[in-house]
């Protein structure tokens, strides 16, 4: 098969699957991290067109933050985590032991993508070990990178990244919630598997 | 100013004046522009990868630049733009994410690559490319207008440029 949109309902539960072990997974990761409660939604995986991955999760020129990681092996994939800017900046504040509000901007951007990018690679990180479990894999991450930028733009990279395969976009969508706050902190869970992974999972799965 | 046009992800989008094309949120794609300013006509393409060699199909030939720009100049000709007056002006191919050792991996390199192609695409074609907004690590808006030919670039936390 290589063409994701040739994908059926068998298939799709699988990678759902997937999906709500790995958020469970994160979910409790960050739990442990936060010592706060985080829910998580059931996932919903879809076959979206590339060409409408953009509009996808909202307004092209909101302001997000993602975290990015890879893991290149038996099974190669990029996961992001994606977080609405201001939300990001106050989950990074949940973990930063000292009051920044008083440094320059340049100084507080640095500490809290800092502290960003340790909550994203420990999200995707246990999103990871989920599928590790499951298949037997062993599958090493690459040290997170962070990029706060137009949710388009994110997507437009996301889009091109599955464009190499094909016309399809498979999204995982999750959306973990943490408690005892004000203000609710979603985030967004993103699986792109590189050209011909994503036959080796569900091969692996069983499923193809 | 005309309303503008939306032209989306591996979207052609071909006008003549008045008219204003924006594309949103370019990341490592690239928003090309061509325009021929005597007959007023002009056209924008969201491309998103270099080319279509490993393509089974392609079912929007936008979406590569060696499919879209052949395609852009032919849709100009048909709205009767002259070629010798086809100028360029185009923007993205930035790399959202860093890593050390993998900027130039298929993912991360994918924007350069897109720069690098739709540069060669134009050559060929003997488009003389006037304006670029190009690489860095930051998303891109552009919006042009038949009515200014400027090109518009916003990128955030940036600011805009007119090109």
């Amino acid at each position: 098969m290589d063409n994701i949109s040739e994908y059926t309902n068998i298939h799709m539960d699988a990678i759902r699957e997937v999906g709500n072990i790995g958020t469970g997974n994160a979910a409790t990761a960050l739990s442990r991290l936060l010592g706060r409660v985080v829910d998580m939604d059931v996932p919903v995986a879809e076959l979206v067109p590339i060409y409408e991955v953009a509009d996808h999760y909202g307004s092209p020129e909101t302001h997000v933050c993602a975290v990015l990681v890879r893991t290149e092996g038996e099974f190669s994939c990029s996961l992001i985590f994606m977080i609405d800017e201001e939300k990001a900046d106050l989950l990074a504040d949940l973990v930063i032991p000292m009051d920044i509000s008083g440094m320059d901007a340049e100084s507080r951007l640095q500490i809290r993508d800092s502290a960003l990018s340790e909550q994203g690679n420990i999200i995707l990180g246990a999103f990871l070990n989920a599928l590790a479990q499951i298949t037997g894999w062993v599958l090493p991450t690459t040290t997170p990178a962070v990029a706060r930028d137009m949710l388009g733009s994110i997507m437009d990279l996301v889009a091109s990244m599955f464009g190499v395969i094909g016309d399809s976009a498979m999204l995982v969508k999750t959306s973990l919630h943490i408690k005892e706050l004000d203000e609710e902190l979603g985030g967004t869970v993103i699986m792109i598997p590189d050209p011909g992974s994503l036959e080796t999972l569900l091969a692996k799965l069983g499923v193809l | 100013m005309a309303q503008p046009i939306h032209v989306g992800m591996a979207d052609l989008v071909v006008s003549k004046h008045p008219a204003t094309l924006v594309t949103l949120g370019l990341g490592s794609c690239i928003g090309l522009v061509i325009f021929d300013q005597v007959s007023k006509t002009a056209g924008m393409v969201h491309i998103m990868l270099p080319d279509s060699r490993d393509a089974k199909n392609i079912p929007k030939p936008g979406k590569f630049a060696d499919t879209a720009v052949p395609l852009l100049l032919e849709e100009l000709a048909k709205l009767g733009a002259s070629k010798a007056q086809l100028r360029a002006k185009m923007a993205g191919g930035a790399q959202m994410f860093s890593m050390p050792g993998k900027s130039d991996s298929a993912i991360f390199g994918v924007g350069s690559r897109n720069v690098e192609a739709t540069t060669k695409m134009l050559a060929a074609a003997g488009i003389r490319l006037v304006a670029s907004d190009t690489g860095g690590s930051k998303g891109r808006s552009v919006e042009f207008s038949t009515e200014t030919l400027k090109f518009i670039v916003k990128t955030l936390g940036t600011g805009t440029k007119d090109l």
